[in-house]
């Protein structure tokens, strides 16, 4: 949600910068997301230094602008520029409401930036020519410097704090961080006239707990005032009519949202709040037809609905430029039920987003009125009825649990502290009674005042206090899951993780009925419909995926679920090249770890299947086990530490593009690492990916104290495909290089 | 010649074995579970809008697939006595569509504390001796009021990384609706719990950048790590 700074300031003083506020409520529980200016930072004064005639275009000149470091070329088309001019210059980047500046080309001419006129700042409405900023101003400073641009900050508001969702609610939360004092709106006083004009009958008492509605008659639907339609634009609305426009406007001003409706629509200007039927429809203002669910809270009239209460109103009774008379309805309906209607309609507005979450209870006819007189200021007209259902205002009031309060908080306050913090809160503290203010609905327990006091106070005041550590020997699960991965990437292989999900095409492609599965009811993408009874596909995807590699070892432990029950399973893959010598080996290990050795299948893939899952290798065999088979029958053995050598790895981003593999073995020194060339490799050149050691053997035969390393290195190009003939011409360097630093000889 | 683990296996063993030195239990719970397990006992009422902040995979059984991994903090909690201190590592889920920074899996480490008269300043200490053992003694890290349905008060806590601040991890005093849901008295106990994503971590850790690499089976990038 965006907020103005000068908007807030109508409610509370702001004497702070607007870093040092961000972090005071960011602090506090305010998440600020971001804060941008008016007119963007990337705007500097520039100085003009020679304007120059366009070749190619009469009513364009090329002017040379110095912007603090450099000068740039800008073409521009106001009449007014001369030399030595101090100028708004907007930069590259620089960002405005429908439009960013970039680099451009007019009628063959680049230009570098942009040159603003009043408008463009948003300072006014003069577009004939450029701004001139005073002779003052010092060139390649930021505008804002000088001019204030308002600042328009986003937060972001949790699910429980409704009452933010507004200029006064946030204006709320600065001064009981701050310390200033809330600009309590003066209390508006109409002349009102009673008359018997109109009528509101609540049926749904328990989804609307007060209903206000007032007539004025006579009004002159138009424009709005400048001053409304500029705060409207900036938060990114547009101006409908000045009636429309004012309802919106108490929205984000007050938080309360309010519905025009054309009092002449209205058959006999009775309004009936009550809920739907089964099959009642309505066309919405947006143009839709709609279908309301049965139960939703409706506005309506003897004949129709004129209103989805709190979401949206109908086409039927808009205010057109035709409206001479409107009603005007603020009210407080239920958040569930609008959050159901809602959802069940799939439309979420700025009126039913504040209902679902909350709004001042203690405000909706103040709200009422305050539109009525800001109606009657700017579009006329006279009220002349005013009705209002209303059910009690329930105060609720918590017990202030000091002692529990700072027990928790681990602080030592007053209880005049405490009552202090929660005052600025806007709670009325009595005896150890704490009155909660209308517009705070996520107040019900002590700790939730125990928040409120911490947040303000500060968390920051907060002592860390030591915990006793127990030096427990858990014998879990995890740990004994964790060893097994170890031992499994000791031999060779590699562990992977695959998601839970099966599409319908795995189904196809491994040959699974769909009725064993679990299935997800509304899964956003086609791939996550059914929930894996195995690891094995996912396996087999992964060696389809691997070409580069030969062979494919790996390994997953995850979980499989089917309509009875869920379970962990061990699965290990070997494919191609020494893969059934791999997989006895992974056979023998698991067994090696047990009490009593288990009965582990290994299943071969048959060249069917193969091409099923288009593994181009010769062979794929394939282990799959439950776990728990494992672990109860692990042996014991001390608890080791799991966390293994903190060598990072530079990660290297991996290409869209398949690598080029070649192999090499060099002769070195028996005394050299393996890890140590490795590393060397990495670091040679940006354009290798990985590199694999994958023999390594002394023998005298290659000379007296040598061995020989050979590793798998794997070329790409993050942009493209890369050919044979460019991996060649990295190769060939690369090897001088690993020669002479390794005293290595290349083997033929 | 030799395997290799996954990254985010190596990165949870680190911090498991952190929490393990605490004395931490390490629980894992099903990925499968009721809408009980993973809202309602979480005080996460069936109307409100904080179970839109989550995109629930619903399954055509009435079950789901869990969204965080404090359905083991509830499983837990029932059925051992307090004090209870275990961290609870696993595989959550969003119904989301994915690209490079949005993905439908992720693994989070969730930690619950529960013992008679648990204050706020233990939670901060807990995590400030878990970060301090991850980046260094010199870490600096703050708390942020938040709001979580489960806990109260809640908070996000900041880690200034590299010279930015970083928000890792949600954290609070256990609600009282929960303990209770746990089969516990809230008059006598209290806790805190916190939970972390640690697929974040690994990718801000090795600049990783696309997420959808963790879970590709991709042998260029699952060999890079050992």
């Amino acid at each position: 949600m965006q907020v103005l700074k000068s908007w807030l300031k109508d409610y509370v003083d702001i004497k702070l910068s607007d870093e040092e506020l961000v972090e005071q409520l960011n602090l506090t529980g305010t998440a600020v997301e971001g804060v941008s200016y008016s007119f963007s930072d990337k705007i500097v004064v520039g100085q003009i230094k020679e304007i120059n005639p366009h070749p190619n275009a009469d009513r364009l000149q090329v002017a040379k602008v110095f912007n603090g470091q450099e000068d740039l070329q800008i073409v521009c088309g106001a009449p007014n520029i001369a030399v030595g001019q101090k100028v708004p210059l907007a930069l590259i980047g620089a960002k405005f409401a429908d439009f960013e500046i970039k680099k451009a080309e007019l009628r063959g001419i680049e230009s570098f930036g942009m040159m603003c006129s009043e408008r463009e700042l948003g300072l006014g409405d003069s577009h004939g020519g450029i701004k001139v900023l005073p002779e003052d101003y010092e060139v390649g400073k930021k505008l804002i410097d000088y001019i204030s641009s308002d600042t328009v900050f986003e937060i972001e508001i949790t699910p429980n704090r409704g009452d933010c969702l507004s200029h006064l609610g946030v204006a709320r939360e600065v001064a009981a961080t701050t310390g200033e004092s809330i600009k309590v709106p003066e209390k508006i006083v109409l002349n009102e006239i009673k008359n018997n004009l109109i009528d509101v009958e609540v049926e749904a008492k328990d989804l609307c707990s007060n209903y206000n509605a007032i007539l004025i008659k006579n009004v002159k639907v138009g424009s709005s005032p400048d001053w409304l339609i500029k705060r409207l634009n900036s938060l990114g609305l547009k101006s409908i009519n000045n009636i429309v426009d004012v309802t919106n406007y108490i929205l984000f001003d007050w938080g309360q949202p309010l519905h025009a409706f054309d009092a002449k629509k209205i058959v006999d200007q009775k309004i009936i709040v009550r809920r739907a039927g089964e099959f009642e429809k309505v066309k919405t203002l947006d143009g839709q037809d709609r279908s309301i669910p049965e139960n939703s809270l409706v506005i309506a009239d003897k004949d129709k609905i004129i209103a989805i209460a709190g979401v949206m109103g109908a086409a039927n009774s808009e205010v057109d430029s035709s409206t001479t008379d409107i009603i005007i309805e603020s009210a407080e309906f239920d958040s569930a039920s609008i959050r159901l209607t809602s959802k069940t309609l799939n439309l979420s507005t700025d009126a039913s987003y504040r209902f679902e979450r909350g709004i001042d209870s203690g405000h909706v006819s103040e709200s009422a009125r305050y539109a009525a007189k800001m109606i009657q200021e700017i579009a006329g007209g006279e009220i002349v009825d005013v009705k209002i259902s209303e059910s009690k205002i329930e105060t609720r009031s918590i017990k202030v649990e000091y002692q529990k309060i700072n027990n928790l908080l681990g602080l030592d306050l007053s209880e005049n502290e405490i009552n202090s913090i929660l005052t600025r809160l806007g709670f009325v503290c009595n005896a150890n009674l704490a009155i909660v203010p209308t517009w705070r609905h996520d107040i019900a327990i002590w700790q939730d005042l125990a928040e409120e006091v911490g947040r303000i106070y500060g968390y920051g005041k907060i002592k860390p206090i030591a915990l006793e550590v127990i030096n427990c020997e858990f014998d879990n699960d995890f740990t004994k899951k964790e060893k097994l991965k170890n031992e499994l990437a000791n031999i060779g292989f590699c562990e992977t993780v695959n998601y839970v999900f099966l599409s319908a095409s795995d189904l196809q492609t491994n040959k699974i009925e769909s009725s064993d599965l679990l299935e997800i009811k509304n899964p956003m993408q086609n791939e996550n419909k059914y929930l894996r009874n195995s690891l094995v596909s996912g396996l087999l995807k992964n060696v389809a995926k691997n070409p580069s590699f030969d062979p494919v070892l790996l390994f997953e432990i995850g979980h499989v679920f089917d309509k009875s029950s869920e379970e962990v399973n061990l699965g290990i893959i070997a494919s191609g090249k020494d893969a059934k010598n791999k997989i006895q080996e992974a056979k023998e290990l698991i067994n090696s770890l047990l009490k009593k050795p288990l009965d582990i299948n290994i299943i071969e893939l048959n060249r069917d299947e193969l091409t099923r899952y288009k593994i181009r290798k010769a062979v794929t065999y394939i282990i799959e086990i439950d776990l728990t088979q494992i672990l109860t029958n692990l042996v014991v053995t001390k608890d080791t530490d799991l966390r293994l050598n903190k060598t990072v790895s530079n990660y290297k981003q991996i290409s869209k593009y398949p690598p080029v593999v070649r192999d090499f073995a060099f002769v070195v020194d028996r005394e050299i690492n393996s890890e140590d060339i490795k590393k060397h490799i990495l670091d040679f050149s940006q354009d290798i990916l990985l590199v694999d050691l994958f023999d390594e053997f002394s023998s005298d035969k290659l000379g007296q104290n040598k061995k020989s390393l050979a590793f798998h290195i794997y070329f790409q190009d993050l942009n493209k495909a890369l050919t044979d003939v460019e991996a060649e011409l990295k190769i060939k360097p690369l090897i001088e290089e690993i020669v002479k630093k390794f005293k290595a000889e290349l083997r033929g | 010649m030799k395997g290799t683990l996954h990254p985010i296996t190596k990165y949870l063993n680190e911090t498991t074995e952190i929490f393990k030195s605490l004395g931490f239990d390490i629980f894992e719970g099903p990925e499968v579970d009721t809408e009980w397990y993973n809202f309602d006992s979480l005080n996460v009422a069936a109307n409100h809008p904080a179970r839109d902040v989550q995109d629930t995979f619903w399954l055509t059984d009435g079950r789901l697939l869990r969204t965080q991994t404090s359905n083991g903090q509830v499983r837990y909690g029932e059925t051992h006595k307090p004090p209870i201190r275990a961290i609870f590592p696993g595989n959550v889920f969003r119904n989301e569509a994915t690209d490079a920074k949005h993905e439908t899996t992720f693994v989070q480490l969730e930690g619950l504390y529960i013992d008679k008269d648990v204050k706020v300043g233990h939670l901060f200490w807990i995590l400030e001796e878990f970060f301090k053992k991850v980046y260094g003694d010199d870490i600096k890290i703050r708390f942020r009021p938040h709001h979580f349905p489960y806990t109260e008060p809640s908070f996000e806590v900041d880690v200034e990384y590299r010279g930015k601040w970083f928000e890792l991890l949600g954290a609070g005093m256990i609600h009282p609706v929960v303990i209770k849901n746990m089969g516990l008295d809230p008059e006598i106990y209290s806790g805190f719990a916190f939970g972390l994503g640690i697929d974040r971590l690994v990718m801000l850790k090795y600049n990783i950048e696309d997420i959808r690499n963790l879970r590709s089976g991709d042998l260029r990038f699952l060999k890079q790590f050992n």
